[in-house]
């Protein structure tokens, strides 16, 4: 297993630097330029170019990042901020979304399984049906209009959540964000509890089980949550990711300085600012890199049957 | 899992409740309706970024209330007699740090804006302030040859190219604010303005909570401001909202006193008896307007070449139906190059579109003239249906979407054979596609950087800015320099009417189609008063706000 | 010893006679049993109902309606100005107020004036190609794909997850930025980026499941008896997926519906005056607390599309699985 680890870590760094160079390229062939260019002339805008060495090959270009990079810097932004650091900036704004994403995770999580067991338990009867109804819901409406739901009614027509977000009152004030950030994954995660519950307490094994005398807790715990929860634990990790990037429409809702808006604002303000995107591409990958990567460790963990490496021999 | 559950979220309650925020009377809740980009003011390009440095630095002059130039750092001034050498006397003001206000500060920060070259550097130059040697700075010169000097430390020269008698009022613009510059090489490169502690203010009020893109920004009074004893509010916060419901809601929940609303809103707002006695519409110098491209290489757009068809779609576009109908925010209609409430004549006080009907014959919405304009191109065109794109940037929130979709509409309604295919996309793609020339027409908008016709004026000479609508003619070229750097720049009215034949080349040519000068709709508390609206330049200013 | 020659009569064919056929307990092929299992799920025939309603609607209610998706109802008054149907709360014929209480909007008008109720099942259609596009990303590519890497494993495996990995990792936004090049904005653009990215999250699932399968006692008979690979992915191990997989589905249909409004939010996506329900959502978003109406009709049908597919999503699962208890 340490092995198979090691390999996999190895991996992972050569695909992030592999995706940096493909969003090195990409976003240099996007439309737009890096800062904004309203009232300059064609012939400032050229001057302007070579400043930032965008005319320079793009292999020495990559160089140059890289080696900014490598220095532990994101360099600094084009049109965003002054051109001022990035890597400062970039950090408090993953602060902000991370705080809001991990209570998002934890409400998701917790009330996804807690209605997902729920519904399993009580297959067929009115419980499931009404679980059912409650996560279709959940992805019908999309997070923001919650937001604003949840901004009309508890912070307007009962004013008790503040109305704006508010940093002095961190916890207090991401309540009703991450609430609305954790609509989906409540549903998904509902969805798939239920339904792998269902499957898996149908399945022989969990029957020879019962007639063999085993029954309620020790049951789900020994025989039936570990199999249902691998495909959950599949679609755990791609939302945990998308929670902690950000969400940008919330984000501006609710006046969160966090990196779903950073994105939005680097690339559809008035310039693309290469270098945020390009630092924020880079976060995001490695985090979802990561995720996989600790994914499929838990595999082998959660199900002992699984071998990732065992083809290779 | 439920009772864990509902613990915690009763003791997360309990911890939270107990530091409720008290509200003194002084203090000023703002909606501001975009991010601020920078407050460095070689690098600020947005419209609240300036009023973020405007708020917290002082520059040479100042508006008043009816935006006339009055002293502000600056406490008196000599123009030499060809109007080409201002010589700026300095007061006693100081920074926050406690350092005095030099006439140093100036150079150093006019001389560092000119040689960065960012997008707001174009205003040293031959085209607005004509600051001596501007344009060869800016393209990489010895900053120290800029015309600007500081013999003494209250003393601060400028030299012009020509004379620009817009000069005085144009010092009240951001970019020629001052920065110590001591502080300034302290800091690390480009960290300056990024927090509290790297910026300096010598203004009204002072930062006291700011990061990079934050949506809650607050400011306090700066006591050590040379006329501390007018500003009264004390405390100035920030809110960064980016919906017109949600500002509407904030408002009447009493957790913004200003907000700005668009058009649903503002009709809401003016059925409620009690929410419209707060409403103010406050005219803008916005120009909302159509940009043909005339390049005849373009694909499609080389028909757009020919005037009368250009001249058809300006003449089928309903103007008062696009403003009573969809953007509804006080907004007029316009049939002039040059927005209505905007640069007034100096001796007449009249506003320099006052007149909207003088170029009727070019500009109305005429159905019957502009068919037979469509019968005349399409005669010379050799072509019976004429297709094109129109890009907009997607940014700036509904109105701009509504208005595009009620243009198509008209359009092709009023026009058989014309169909327009609407292009939406982010700003910067939408600016990268202006200035390759790739579209064919364009809905875009102009605020102007200070007031006067020419802020619209220089947009459509051949060397013009990126939006350059691929037009060139000899005659508004010359014009143009003619009032800029030429003959015309001493002569006030000589040089005010040429600029009316200037707009009527333009737009007997149908260069572009004018739509509506854009306006504020805000909503502020009855405790709220003082606070100054302009029409150019910094919008809106803090300094004399009061909240009883 | 004579050999005997087979004559005519020495066989009979039994069909005339009354022989006795197990009717209750008929062979039937798989199929038609899942057909049967389906259609006698009452959830699964209440949500063919509630989609095939919906899709009823989007297909004629815009070529019924007296209005184009795109027209904004207007009458000059008077003084010749115009005067637009815009922001009508619903109203039927003569019940309304002003200048166009003779006129039935079911649904109420937009900020535009445009009937909601056209634009809405004109919404709804272009939903609907959005839906079963996704249906179709997720089952052909995201499926195959990752029952591939799962069953293949070791450096079959590994290249393709960390092609995943690459491709994942570009922003939705700069991959539609750069797709806008090369094509004209609007559906088909939307389109193209689901394809890229869409199905990413189904070939998890199925690799997970194929993981846990391909080690399984009948995968390894199934081997042992030398099946096929293709065979094996196929017929052995894609059948015992259908659970998650469905249900994966499922949440790819809304997910596809809100990145399409996502997209038109950022000015990428469809292109008005056209409209689909997300962006319609989105537009009704904008006027949430002082037009709570228009944002209704595109949530509720979204709403009930949703219910619907699930509901046949798990009538398909219980049909499909010949584990569940119900059948």
């Amino acid at each position: 297993m340490a092995k198979y680890i090691t390999k996999r870590i190895l991996m992972s760094i050569l695909t992030l630097f592999l995706i940096i160079f493909v969003l090195f390229v990409l976003i240099r062939i996007m439309p737009g330029n890096p800062f904004p260019v309203e009232r300059m002339s064609a012939e400032m805008i050229l001057q302007k170019r070579a400043e930032l060495g965008l005319d320079n090959p793009i292999l020495v270009q990559f160089a140059d990042y890289m080696s900014i990079l490598l220095s532990g810097s994101f360099g600094n932004g084009t049109s965003l901020y002054n051109g001022a650091p990035i890597k400062p900036i970039l950090l408090t704004c993953l602060e902000n979304s991370f705080k809001i994403g991990v209570l998002a995770i934890f409400f998701g999580t917790a009330a996804g399984l807690f209605i997902g067991i729920t519904a399993a338990l009580h297959r067929g009867k009115f419980l499931d049906g009404f679980c059912t109804v409650l996560s279709i819901l959940g992805v019908c409406i999309p997070s923001y209009v919650f937001m604003i739901f949840l901004q009309y009614f508890f912070s307007y027509k009962i004013p008790f959540f503040p109305y704006f977000f508010d940093p002095s009152q961190f916890i207090f004030s991401s309540i009703m964000p991450s609430l609305s950030l954790s609509l989906l994954s409540v549903s998904v995660i509902a969805r798939f509890t239920r339904n792998e519950m269902v499957e898996v307490m149908n399945s022989d094994y969990v029957k020879l089980a019962e007639s063999k005398g085993i029954y309620g807790f020790q049951l789900m715990r020994t025989h039936v949550l570990r199999n249902a929860l691998i495909p959950v634990v599949t679609v755990i990790a791609p939302l945990v990711v998308d929670l902690l990037t950000g969400a940008m429409v919330i984000e501006k809702i609710y006046g969160i300085n966090g990196v779903g808006k950073l994105m939005v604002d680097a690339i559809a303000g008035e310039g693309i600012d290469y270098n945020y995107v390009l630092a924020l591409g880079i976060v995001f990958s490695a985090l979802y890199i990561g995720a996989m990567l600790i994914l499929d460790i838990l595999y082998g963990i959660i199900d002992p049957r699984i071998r990732l490496a065992a083809k290779e021999n | 899992m439920k009772k864990i559950l509902v613990l915690i979220f009763f003791t997360l309650m309990l911890l939270t409740t107990a530091c409720g925020s008290d509200s003194s009377d002084d203090k000023l809740k703002v909606m501001l309706g975009s991010n601020i980009v920078s407050l460095d003011t070689a690098q600020a390009t947005d419209v609240a970024s300036f009023e973020m440095i405007s708020n917290c630095i002082d520059g040479l002059m100042q508006l008043d209330s009816n935006g006339k130039p009055i002293p502000a750092i600056a406490e008196s001034f000599d123009v030499s007699e060809d109007g080409k050498t201002y010589t700026f006397h300095l007061r006693d003001a100081k920074w926050t740090n406690g350092d005095d206000v030099t006439a140093e500060d100036f150079v150093f920060a006019w001389r560092r804006h000119c040689q960065k070259a960012e997008e707001y550097a174009y205003i040293f130059g031959s085209t607005v302030a004509c600051v001596k040697n501007a344009d060869d700075v800016i393209k990489g010169a010895d900053p120290s040859i800029l015309g600007v000097s500081a013999p003494d430390s209250k003393t601060l020269i400028v030299e012009l190219d020509a004379p620009v008698p817009f000069f005085p009022s144009l010092m009240s613009f951001p970019t020629f604010y001052p920065i110590n510059e001591k502080f300034y090489s302290a800091l690390e490169n480009g960290t300056y303005g990024t927090s509290p502690e790297t910026f300096l203010a010598n203004g009204a009020f002072s930062l006291s909570s700011y990061v990079p893109g934050a949506a809650n920004i607050q400011l306090k009074k700066n006591d050590s401001y040379w006329n501390a004893a007018k500003v009264s509010v004390n405390d100035l916060q920030y809110q960064v909202v980016s919906s017109s419901d949600n500002a509407l809601t904030a408002f009447k929940n009493g957790s913004l006193n200003v907000v700005e609303i668009s058009g649903n809103q503002v009709e809401h707002v003016k059925q409620n008896a009690e929410l419209s006695q707060n409403l103010q519409i406050v005219p803008t110098g916005l120009l909302q307007y159509i940009s043909f491209n005339q390049d005849p290489k373009n694909n499609h757009a080389g028909a757009l070449a020919n005037a009368n068809l250009r001249l058809a779609i300006s003449n089928a576009i309903d103007r008062e139906s696009l403003v009573d109908n969809y953007v509804m925010d006080g907004s007029q209609a316009t049939y002039t190059a040059i927005p209505r409430h905007f640069a007034p004549n100096v001796k007449t006080g009249k506003y320099f579109a006052e007149d909207q009907k003088q170029f009727a014959d070019y500009v109305s919405f005429n159905v019957d003239k502009a068919r037979e304009y469509l019968d005349k191109a399409k005669k010379e065109l050799g072509k019976d249906n004429f297709q094109f794109y129109v890009i907009y940037a997607n940014d700036g929130g509904d109105t701009v979407v509504k208005v595009v979709q009620a243009i198509k509409s008209q359009v092709e309604e009023n026009l058989p054979g014309v169909t327009l295919n609407l292009q939406p996309m982010p700003k910067a793609e939408y600016l990268d596609r202006l200035t390759k020339n790739s579209y064919d027409i364009a809905v875009t908008n102009w605020t102007p950087d200070y007031d006067d016709p020419m802020t619209f004026l220089t947009l459509w000479t051949t060397e013009g800015c990126v939006i350059a609508e691929h037009w060139s003619n000899a005659d508004y070229d010359r014009i143009i320099a003619d009032c800029t750097t030429g003959a015309l720049a001493a002569d006030y009215d000589a040089r005010w009417n040429a600029m009316y034949n200037a707009e009527k080349i333009l737009l007997e040519n149908a260069v572009i189609a004018p739509l509506y000068t854009g306006s504020n709709a805000m909503l502020i508390s009855n405790n709220v008063s003082g606070i100054d609206f302009h029409s150019a330049g910094v919008n809106r200013v803090f300094k004399s706000a009061a909240v009883k | 010893m004579k050999t005997y020659t087979p004559q005519q009569g020495d066989f009979d064919f039994i069909s005339g006679r009354d022989i006795n056929v197990d009717l209750n307990f008929a062979s039937q092929g798989y199929w038609k049993g899942v057909a049967i299992h389906f259609i006698r799920n009452r959830f699964a025939m209440t949500g063919l109902l509630l989609v095939g309603v919906i899709v009823l609607f989007a297909v004629f209610a815009p070529i019924v309606s007296s209005y184009s998706y795109q027209d904004i109802i207007s009458v000059t008054d008077t003084n010749g100005k115009q005067i637009v149907a815009k922001s009508l709360a619903p109203q039927l014929a003569g019940e309304g107020q002003g200048l166009f209480a003779d006129k039935t909007f079911i649904f109420g008008t937009d900020d535009m004036g445009r009937d909601l109720w056209t634009r809405t099942w004109q919404g709804a259609r272009v939903s609907l190609i959005i839906a079963f596009v996704a249906i179709f990303i997720d089952m052909l590519i995201g499926m195959s794909y990752g029952l591939f890497s799962g069953f293949f494993g070791g450096l079959i495996d590994n290249v393709m997850q960390r092609f995943i990995e690459i491709i994942g990792s570009i922003p939705t936004l700069v991959i539609i930025s750069i797709l806008a090049i090369f094509m004209d904005k609007g559906i088909g653009l939307v389109i193209a980026s689901l394809l890229i990215t869409e199905w990413i999250g189904m070939s998890k699932i199925a690799r997970a499941e194929c993981l846990k399968l391909k080690e399984r006692e009948y995968v390894l008979a199934s081997r042992t008896l030398g099946a096929g690979k293709l065979h094996i992915i196929f017929k052995q191990i894609l059948p015992n997926t259908i659970g998650p997989v469905i249900t994966q589905v499922m949440f790819s249909i809304p997910v596809a519906i809100f990145t399409e409004a996502f997209l038109s939010f950022v000015g990428v996506g469809i292109v008005l005056p056209q409209c689909s329900i997300g962006s319609l959502i989105e537009s009704g978003f904008n006027n949430i607390t002082i037009l709570p109406y228009q944002i209704l009709p595109p949530i509720l049908v979204l709403a009930i599309l949703m219910l619907g597919f699930n509901l046949i999503g798990d009538g398909f699962r219980e049909a499909l699985s010949p584990k569940l208890e119900d059948m």
